[in-house]
């Protein structure tokens, strides 16, 4: 990679959320025969900051908070953080089927399960 | 004497600060991935920010999956009462595989370093984030003194 290839590669803006500390966000997991469904705790976090990455049967969360701050802190439990997880997506989930709906800081995702994931039975063919 | 324990008061306020800050930058210098949970109603009570910006006090805490219903303020003086409660949210028919996410209700008080003016309060709720703006009572505004 050329130098200028790096220098123009630490521009985007995209890459600023590395920076944050990583946490870990709390999770319900639940499931019935239509879906799985995820619920996850986001709390602060806008709905244009949450990405979501289905790739070789992985998802990946990712998730930045920026918190308004503004004068000076008399204490401070709460950071901007990037809530950061991954779980693996059995091959029964319909890739093209994936819904997610924030809110009051709550995430949910709804995992389809695809039609054709049901036990089949191959029939043998003699030629 | 009364301005010499609000200084000793200030000292320690900064120092606490200070020790917070230190204790997060070490936890993120080994830790790339910390299991600390996104919040923390585990210890009882949701965590919270509080600033100063000069006629008010900003408050945030921490409240996913809460309605602004199942929230209570409640503000007297210098003391300030955050109480609710979350819901289970499990929807019906569904098995349940992971459950991190902890129900149970919550309050949490806190002693201001100010009065202020609890007709003046405003809270709004907005994505999980619990937002109380405390204007000061009058007294202990900042104000300009003029030099004659």
């Amino acid at each position: 990679m050329s130098e200028r290839e790096i220098i123009a590669r630490g521009e985007q803006s995209g890459e600023r959320v590395d920076q944050l500390p990583a946490v870990v966000p709390a999770v319900d997991i639940f499931e019935n025969e239509n879906e799985i469904l995820l619920h996850v705790d986001l709390p602060g976090v806008q709905k244009d900051d949450i990405s979501i990455n289905i790739d070789n049967g992985k998802l990946a969360l990712s998730a930045a908070r920026y918190l308004p701050t503004a004068g000076a802190q008399a204490w401070r439990e709460i950071a901007d953080v990037q809530f950061r997880r991954t779980f693996a997506v059995p091959q029964s989930i319909d890739l093209n089927n994936v819904r997610a709906e924030l809110k009051n800081g709550v995430l949910s995702l709804h995992l389809r399960k695809s039609e054709a994931a049901g036990p089949r039975q191959i029939e043998i063919t003699t030629s | 004497m009364a301005t010499r324990w609000h200084d000793m008061h200030q000292l320690f306020g900064a120092l606490d600060l200070f020790r917070n800050q230190m204790n997060s930058l070490l936890q993120n210098v080994d830790q790339t991935y910390t299991t600390e949970r996104g919040w923390g109603i585990r210890d009882g009570f949701p965590r919270t920010n509080l600033s100063d910006t000069g006629d008010n006090l900003e408050l945030f805490a921490e409240v996913p999956g809460i309605n602004k219903e199942q929230l209570h303020v409640k503000i007297q003086g210098n003391y300030l009462e955050i109480s609710g409660s979350r819901p289970a949210d499990s929807p019906e028919g569904y098995t349940l595989h992971r459950n991190e996410r902890v129900v149970s209700s919550f309050s949490r008080s806190f002693t201001l370093p100010y009065e202020v003016d609890a007709t003046q309060v405003t809270a709004t709720l907005n994505d999980g984030l619990l937002k109380i703006v405390l204007p000061k009572s009058e007294a202990a505004k900042p104000r300009q003194v003029t030099i004659s």
